[in-house]
């Protein structure tokens, strides 16, 4: 049992479950819907004293230290937990196939991810969501808007993903 | 205010956790998705919008109420045109970093050192945008 849970890796249906059951707990007991990407907004008010930009003025980054700061500062700790529990390293430069295959320098990588995550950054922001708030609680309330941004975010990954593959893993897929 | 956020911290304990223990975090199964060579993630989303749906339903027929009583209100975001255009970028940094807002938490928590790049981009994605939204106030309609 223990093995199952923390050591082996979850079957997809197990991690469903435990990730759709979130969006109605979370209304159940604080009343608020599953989101994630506006919180980088919050981690960078965290940052300010006096927000210059009207975007961080709005409602939701009133308090410094919202709800989503300790959201998000929670996931980061879960997935310590996880990963202590699980048996591995504390810290290791690999990202799977990716570093696999490639023998880039620091640099290269580091450009690379952080491309990747303004485009991640920049995108959840236009399409006012991302994977959880319009995937998973977008479309677990049946909003037009989820299932648009979801199908986008298909196109752009299945776009991005066989581009790397063709021409920078080699047409490799793992 | 205290109580409330130790809860949103132990969900999200939950969250990274659940993330981490379904491999949402592992870069070659959001790769294996997009190439269609590995679908289980694509699997623990599509069960994961049934499972809400289904327990949104539920919370739904029990009077829509909180533990504590209030009403349930549903955060409702309306289409706009740059759900499409924004989802595509969106998207496009999925495929190359292997990440979502949420599952790149769970690479830092696990120990994934390139995922401290992916996590400085967002954060700078996002004030790249709170600077355009200063320029165009109506350009993510």
């Amino acid at each position: 049992m223990w093995e199952a849970v923390f050591v082996e890796s979850w079957p997809w249906w197990a991690g469903g479950i435990a990730i759709g059951i979130l969006v109605p707990l979370l209304y159940y007991s604080v009343n608020t819907a599953l989101s994630v990407s506006t919180g980088y907004g919050s981690l960078i008010r965290l940052a300010t004293k006096q927000p210059r930009l009207r975007w961080f003025a709005q409602q939701g980054f009133a308090d410094r230290w919202g709800w989503r700061v300790f959201f998000l500062g929670g996931m980061v700790l879960g997935s310590f937990l996880a990963g202590r529990l699980e048996g591995r390293p504390f810290y290791t430069a690999e990202m799977g196939v990716f570093t696999e295959l490639l023998s880039w320098s620091l640099p290269h990588y580091a450009l690379y991810f952080l491309a990747g995550g303004i485009l991640l950054g920049l995108g959840a922001r236009l399409a006012d969501g991302c994977t959880s708030g319009h995937s998973i609680h977008g479309l677990s309330t049946l909003q037009l808007s989820g299932l648009v941004a979801t199908i986008a975010f298909l196109i752009g990954g299945i776009i991005i993903a066989n581009l790397l593959r063709m021409f920078i893993l080699g047409g490799i897929t793992p | 205010m205290i109580k409330s956020k130790l809860i949103f911290l132990l969900f999200g304990i939950y969250f990274g956790f659940v993330l981490s223990r379904v491999e949402a975090s592992d870069f070659n199964l959001i790769y294996g998705m997009f190439t269609g060579a590995d679908l289980k993630l694509a699997w623990v989303i599509i069960t994961a919008i049934v499972v809400g749906c289904l327990g949104m339903r539920l919370l739904y027929a029990l009077g829509n109420r909180t533990s504590g009583g209030q009403q349930v209100k549903v955060s409702l975001k309306p289409l706009r045109r740059m759900n499409i255009a924004g989802g595509l970028v969106f998207g496009l940094g999925w495929g190359l970093s292997g990440a979502c807002p949420g599952t790149v938490l769970a690479q830092l928590g696990e120990g994934k050192v390139l995922a401290v790049f992916t996590v400085a981009g967002l954060i700078m994605g996002t004030y790249l945008f709170a600077v355009m939204k200063e320029r165009w106030p109506g350009m993510d309609r």
